[in-house]
């Protein structure tokens, strides 16, 4: 299990910066995913608005590494869900793979928060626990998903208003 | 962005476009005045079921929110 976290400034303020992470997909800094398809949305009695969301990953693999892997699948699907509170300023996503789930699991959590000291501003904290199983390079696996991941969210962060894993 | 069932792409898009648009102009500024895309979200959401359905894709009976939850096995 390796378990990963990261914290990102924008230089925008929270409205901003929602309004485009909301509109993520399609991103230039993540291709794999292909597909975003929302299941359900509905406001909570406090306000919140939920969303359960469906995204359809496409990794490429090559033929040689599915038959290794023991699958056919090309496509994999996370399901994600989001609550954005306008009261107190808080976007908060977390997703998980629903397919490969014998084989990788990847939960994830965003927060989008403004800063503390600066409404102008707006931080995202962002964490990820892998786990592969049943994999003798386990080890070495999840260290590489974990090393892919941080080089996504560090690619253009600072220029692009899209942080991608 | 596509849908996963690409039949459903342009009821997707035209739901997307009323989201947006209440997102930003309505819910972020307070107004939590009806919302207008229910129609669009009905139409858009018989399409994905049922490409849903078709695909095979196993939405339900997976929570999360929390790193400690067992997941189905597939």
């Amino acid at each position: 299990m390796k378990i990963w976290s990261t914290e990102h400034v924008f230089s925008y303020p929270w409205e901003t910066v929602i309004k485009a992470a909301m509109r993520k997909y399609p991103n230039p800094m993540n291709p794999n995913v292909v597909g975003v398809d929302v299941l359900d949305r509905t406001l909570d009695a406090e306000g919140r608005l939920h969303s359960h969301r469906l995204l359809s990953t496409e990794w490429g693999l090559p033929g040689i590494v599915r038959a290794i892997l023991g699958t056919n699948q090309t496509q994999t699907y996370v399901k994600e869900h989001s609550i954005v509170d306008p009261d107190e300023k808080k976007m908060e996503l977390c997703s998980t793979n629903i397919t490969l789930t014998n084989l990788i699991s990847v939960d994830e959590r965003l927060l989008y928060r403004p800063h503390p000291e600066n409404p102008g501003v707006t931080v995202l904290t962002q964490e990820a626990i892998i786990t592969v199983k049943g994999v003798s390079l386990s080890s070495y696996l999840e260290g590489m998903m974990v090393r892919s991941m941080s080089a996504n969210a560090r690619k253009k962060c600072r220029v692009s208003l899209y942080c991608s894993l | 962005m596509n849908s996963v069932g690409e039949a459903c792409t342009e009821l997707k898009r035209e739901y997307d476009q009323c989201f947006n648009r209440w997102f930003a102009e309505k819910f972020l500024k307070g107004d939590r005045s009806g919302d207008p895309c229910t129609e669009t979200f009905r139409r858009y959401q018989r399409c994905v079921q049922k490409a849903i359905k078709e695909k095979d894709i196993p939405v339900d009976g997976v929570e999360f929110m929390g790193p400690n939850k067992d997941k189905p096995e597939s």
